[in-house]
């Protein structure tokens, strides 16, 4: 999420320099998240809050006992993903994601601040342009 | 929640006694004032809406003919023919919108309330012009909305782009200025009585000075989900004349922040 | 060459120079297209570069001297526009190294020996219990107060004969600098972003802004003002894409002596570029996360407060 949320921020700042220094978070990641460890999780999508000022995946995973858990990855702010293109309705239904991402400081909680959503071929969620639009 | 609404209702008061002398109009067909009145003009040639403005009346609470309640004045409402054409379905979900109200209301979450809601908030705002955009700062939680001339809304079908306070592209038609406002999400509500609106809210706002410190103010709300037809509401808006006026701040979600602490 | 010509090829050479190519998403074009990952040209060098803060005062200034600078209806230098600047004062307004967490930079301040901040010791025992205790005021989405609501975001400034109006996408927020000579409203009023009153020196517009209520801190270290402080900021074009923001902070209960910090704010010239709403409040979810490992609300510092705070911390230090 921190790579995407950079990528993001900066074309919404319209870095229009290489100078100009990358959006940071806007708030400091290291009081709620572990930013000593990447935790990866692989699950279905069953939806999606677009809300400032995280758009939130809500991710059903299957752990090593087979029981579904429910988890909420913080991701990208909605304007940065309007900017690009995407809108609200363009969330593949029910895609498997692998999400890399910081798990949260907070032991009962089951949320990631993502690094890194991917789809199972490959791509990364939310980059370049919709899905089913011709370059 | 009712405490805070008696506190804003105590300061709308107190403002009003401050300008009720000059001379409040009721709403309703455009006074012959207003076909005359010429406002002056901003350095590039339109209509200067700039300034603090106001609404006074109890639209807030309600938008419809109202009595008084403890704690709540009576108010005669703002909408045209004082008929809201709900569809059956809608009006159900306004009555239970209105049982909830104290914790449902957007308000009560210190959340953002709105177009035209914000308008009639019992709060200052302020309106600042430029050649492409004219920003209205409200005072009520920072809310800003920035109306862009000559420009379109951005692409996106109902649902698609969700914002609180919606989009706005902007025109002038001679001396009004017509909004069109459009990208709703379905959260806000028209007063604290439930009165709603899904996402597929569209509304036009047209704001036309008819005087030295007064304005017309008037908002067309059209939404197939949950109206039958399309139904407009309609206002003075006063100037703040007050010494040294100025917008402040209510950073309603501050205090609410505060009870959470309190309630751990 | 024609006039006409000249000012065509002017016109090509600079929608050129200004406008780099982004492979924007196929059919949907929001106002604002932006690049879907494809790598473009290079974007234009700006007058002075970034690296430091120091840098950039020293040579912002320099090039002011001889900068004309584009003038508004009543004569006034030109400070509309869309602007972002460096970020990174508000991790740590000390020079601080790039981590997770972090992007990192060298030290905010431009007017102190060493870079580092010059605050009281009783304030800096505070500012470390601040760090450790309390959620900062923008993962509950608070205003930043002045200065850091220019180091927090993307910004449209406006500018009218009367105002200067400072909006921020970050959260919403705004600040409202007055430039008609009305004074401060009574000092009873504190709020998030203080009370602005703005005058023009030549070309540099300062902005004097009292009545801060003592809660948003300076940075994600925990470093403070109490409702006594009283910021001076200075904005000057000196060229035409960039602006030497200057802001001296000065809170004599807290800090041994007033120190300035310096951000180029560089023009956004990407076309179509709007700001649209962010709002924050509603959607925020990550208190809740933060009250449950111990943190809570920043519930402000008073000049009050402040006295008694460091009249104790003397006490203690005195035995």
């Amino acid at each position: 999420m921190k790579n995407t949320l950079v990528i993001a921020r900066a074309i919404a700042m319209g870095c229009v320099l290489g100078a100009v220094v990358p959006i940071a978070a806007h708030h400091s990641l290291a009081a709620e998240f572990d930013v000593s460890r990447m935790v990866t999780v692989t699950g279905t999508i069953t939806s999606m809050r677009w809300t400032n000022p995280h758009s939130w995946l809500h991710v059903d995973v299957r752990n090593a006992r087979g029981q579904v858990e429910k988890w909420e990855i913080e991701f990208s702010s909605p304007n940065s993903l309007y900017r690009r293109g995407w809108r609200r309705t363009d969330l593949p239904p029910n895609s498997v994601v692998t999400v890399v991402g910081y798990p949260s400081r907070d032991k009962s909680a089951k949320v990631l601040s993502a690094s890194d959503v991917k789809l199972p071929d490959g791509r990364t969620l939310f980059a370049g342009m919709p899905a089913g639009e011709t370059p | 929640m009712q405490r805070i609404h008696l506190v804003t209702l105590l300061a709308a008061i107190g403002i009003v006694s401050v300008f009720v002398s000059s001379g409040c109009r009721t709403p309703g067909p455009a006074p012959t004032e207003a076909e005359t009145y010429r406002a002056p003009r901003t350095s590039d040639g339109h209509p200067d809406l700039q300034g603090v403005w106001q609404a006074v009346n109890t639209a807030v609470w309600n938008i419809q003919d109202h009595p008084p309640e403890l704690g709540i004045p009576a108010g005669q409402g703002v909408v045209d023919g004082n008929e809201i054409p709900y569809k059956p379905e809608a009006l159900e979900q306004r009555d239970d919108n209105r049982k909830n109200r104290l914790t449902a209301d957007p308000e009560a979450k210190c959340w953002m309330v709105g177009v035209p809601r914000i308008t009639y908030m019992p709060f200052p705002f302020e309106i600042v012009q430029s050649a492409k955009q004219i920003t209205m700062l409200y005072e009520y939680v920072h809310t800003v909305r920035n109306l862009y001339l000559d420009s379109v809304h951005p692409e996106g079908e109902v649902g698609e782009i969700e914002w609180f306070m919606g989009d706005s592209r902007a025109r002038w038609e001679n001396e009004t200025l017509v909004v069109d406002v459009t990208h709703f999400g379905p959260e806000t509500w028209f007063d604290r009585s439930g009165n709603f609106h899904s996402n597929a809210l569209h509304v036009v706002e047209r704001y036309t000075r008819t005087g030295p410190d007064h304005m017309r103010y008037e908002a067309t709300i059209e939404d197939p989900n949950v109206f039958t037809r399309p139904w407009t509401m309609s206002m003075p808006l006063y100037r703040r004349v007050d010494d040294n006026v100025r917008v402040l701040e209510y950073e309603c979600q501050a205090y609410l922040e505060t009870q959470k602490d309190a309630a751990r | 060459m024609s006039t006409r010509t000249s000012l065509l090829v002017l016109g090509m050479a600079t929608a050129l120079a200004v406008v780099w190519a982004a492979t924007a998403p196929a059919a949907r074009q929001a106002p604002a297209p932006a690049a879907a990952g494809a790598a473009a040209p290079a974007p234009p060098e700006f007058v002075c570069p970034d690296y430091s803060p120091i840098a950039i005062q020293a040579c912002g200034r320099e090039h002011a001297k001889t900068f004309k600078p584009p003038r508004t209806a009543d004569g006034k230098p030109d400070l509309s526009g869309y602007w972002g600047g460096s970020q990174v004062a508000h991790e740590d307004l000390e020079a601080h190294p790039k981590t997770p967490d972090d992007n990192g930079g060298p030290s905010a301040l431009v007017d102190v020996p060493d870079g580092k901040v010059p605050i009281q010791p009783w304030a800096e025992a505070k500012r470390l219990e601040n760090k450790a205790k309390y959620i900062d005021q923008n993962a509950q989405c608070f205003m930043s107060g002045v200065p850091r609501h220019l180091y927090m975001g993307a910004y449209q400034f406006i500018q009218t004969p009367t105002r200067l109006v400072l909006l921020s996408e970050e959260t919403n927020a705004y600040r409202n600098v007055f430039l008609d000579g009305r004074p401060h409203i009574g000092k009873d009023i504190v709020l998030w972003q203080g009370d602005s009153r703005g005058r023009w020196e030549g070309d540099t517009l300062v902005v004097e802004t009292r009545n801060q209520n003592g809660n948003p801190r300076l940075d994600q270290q925990g470093r403070f003002l109490t409702d006594e402080a009283v910021v001076t900021e200075r904005f000057t074009l000196f060229e035409s894409n960039s602006i030497l923001y200057e802001a001296t902070v000065d809170d004599p209960l807290v800090y041994t002596r007033p120190f300035t910090l310096a951000i180029g704010l560089r023009r956004n010239v990407r076309p179509g570029y709007e700001l649209w709403e962010e709002s924050c409040y509603e959607g925020e979810s990550n208190s809740k996360y933060l009250r449950n490992i111990g943190y809570r609300t920043y519930p402000g510092f008073s000049g009050k407060e402040a006295r008694a705070a460091k009249e104790a911390f003397e006490r203690r230090s005195a035995r």
